[in-house]
């Protein structure tokens, strides 16, 4: 009384067939069409990864260097002042020092990374002087650690003109990294660990801003801030000029994967393809030699484990 | 043989399949020979490359006849061999210039296509139609 499967083991039939003979010729064209289209069809789209993406909250630092100049009337005229005592030297009478009443970063969810920047500093101005434009420098240091290591000096830069005098400025914004070409997967990547400015220099070059931001553009992994702006006007003749920056440090990375990772990708995408194929050619091979339509030899039905 | 009967109908299928792309093709050339014009021109380059393709599409219909011819007077629809080849190959033909039609590949491909799908089934049933009217060969 058998109404039941109760175990069920596949025979294997082997067909054999001399070297040059069209059941051949068959066996092996079908090999190429199984093993070879899969990586045309994976091929198509985005077979080796070039890049990918990662996230990892960098360590900011502010290095407490600035610079900044102000213009204080329509017809050009500026104050400056900086933390380079050689760039205080060459203002000479323009100096105007400002009083830095914050300057503080903030590390919100105690994770040992700093996440904000926080900047007051009030500019005291003579009663017939007006600001109407504002330029500042900040220098900061970069670290990622994650992937590869990478170090770098950078510069956040705020910027803001008016026809209107103003009487406060309040900058809010991000420091986002901006790459022109993709991070290494591993090492040390500290070719941008030069400081932006160079301190040393006694001479007014190494202060012109178009210098300084021309050169630091020309680096491939720079940090730009994406700053909001907020200008008061209406200063009452001695009040002090007040900046108020917030600079958050955000996350976010591109980087080249390494060989095994693309590796691993590239396998995933040939495998998924080669299945199907395998499949359909598996159906059209026993179908052509069970039928004999290409005269071979089939063996007996053998069993997977011999017993005897 | 009951194998070679379901043989038949898939060939026939796969050579109807072929043939009506390439009458498609025939009839929406203009963007294939565009492809293989470069950005810039002229109207006799657009000519010439347009009549290479028509040549190309013509000789395909002609080696149909003769494949067709073999096919449904007998001489080679019940051969094994010669039906596998054709299936295959009309197969890999229909899907190619599918691609060759709305990916827009250039006119070079087509001339490939043309002498490994159309070429070597003809080729063959030339051979069979000389076997079987001229050797006296049984077509099994």
């Amino acid at each position: 009384m058998a109404f039941y499967e109760v175990y069920s083991h596949p025979a294997l039939i082997r067909y054999r067939s001399s070297v040059c003979t069209k059941a051949t010729l068959f066996a092996v064209v079908a090999l190429c069409l199984t093993y070879i289209p899969p990586l045309l069809v994976a091929y198509r789209s985005q077979f080796w990864l070039k890049t990918s993406t990662y996230e990892e909250q960098p360590v900011v630092r502010f290095q407490y260097e600035a610079i900044l100049i102000a213009t204080t009337s329509a017809q050009g005229e500026y104050v400056a002042w900086s933390t380079f005592p050689h760039f205080n030297h060459l203002v000479g009478a323009r100096l105007r020092i400002p009083a830095l009443s914050q300057v503080r970063e903030e590390d919100d969810n105690q994770d040992g990374k700093l996440d904000r920047l926080l900047l007051e500093m009030q500019l005291p101005l003579r009663v017939e002087e007006q600001l109407y434009s504002l330029q500042l420098l900040l220098t900061f240091s970069y670290q990622l650690f994650r992937m590869s290591t990478v170090a770098m000096q950078s510069l956040a830069c705020v910027h803001y003109s008016s026809a209107v005098p103003g009487a406060q400025l309040f900058i809010s914004g991000d420091l986002r990294l901006q790459q022109r070409a993709p991070l290494p997967h591993r090492g040390l990547y500290n070719i941008y660990n030069v400081s932006v400015i160079d301190s040393s220099s006694p001479f007014a070059s190494a202060y012109e801003f178009d210098d300084i931001i021309r050169k630091y553009q020309q680096r491939n992994t720079t940090l730009l801030s994406t700053a909001m702006p907020v200008w008061k006007p209406g200063r009452a003749p001695t009040a002090p000029f007040m900046l108020r920056a917030e600079i958050h440090y955000s996350t976010e990375t591109i980087y080249r994967p390494g060989f095994w990772e693309t590796i691993k990708f590239a396998w995933i995408q040939y495998v998924s393809v080669l299945l199907v194929f395998l499949w359909v050619f598996q159906r059209i091979q026993t179908f052509v030699f069970e039928k004999q339509l290409l005269t071979t030899v089939p063996g007996e039905p053998a069993h997977h484990h011999k017993l005897h | 043989m009951s194998a070679v009967s379901s043989l038949v109908p898939a060939r026939f299928l796969t050579i109807i399949a072929h043939l009506v792309i390439v009458i498609t093709i025939f009839w929406s050339r203009d963007s294939n020979v565009k492809a293989c014009l470069p950005l810039e021109y002229t109207q006799e380059q657009y000519e010439e490359e347009d009549k290479k393709l028509v040549v190309g599409l013509s000789v395909t219909l002609g080696l149909f006849a003769i494949e067709l011819a073999g096919f449904f007077s007998g001489v080679s629809m019940f051969n094994c061999s010669q039906g596998l080849l054709s299936i295959g190959v009309h197969a890999s033909a229909s899907v190619a210039l599918l691609f060759y039609l709305f990916e827009q590949w250039e006119c070079s491909v087509y001339w490939w296509i043309l002498a490994i799908c159309s070429v070597l089934p003809a080729c063959v049933e030339i051979t069979l139609f000389i076997a079987v009217f001229g050797f006296k060969k049984k077509a099994s």
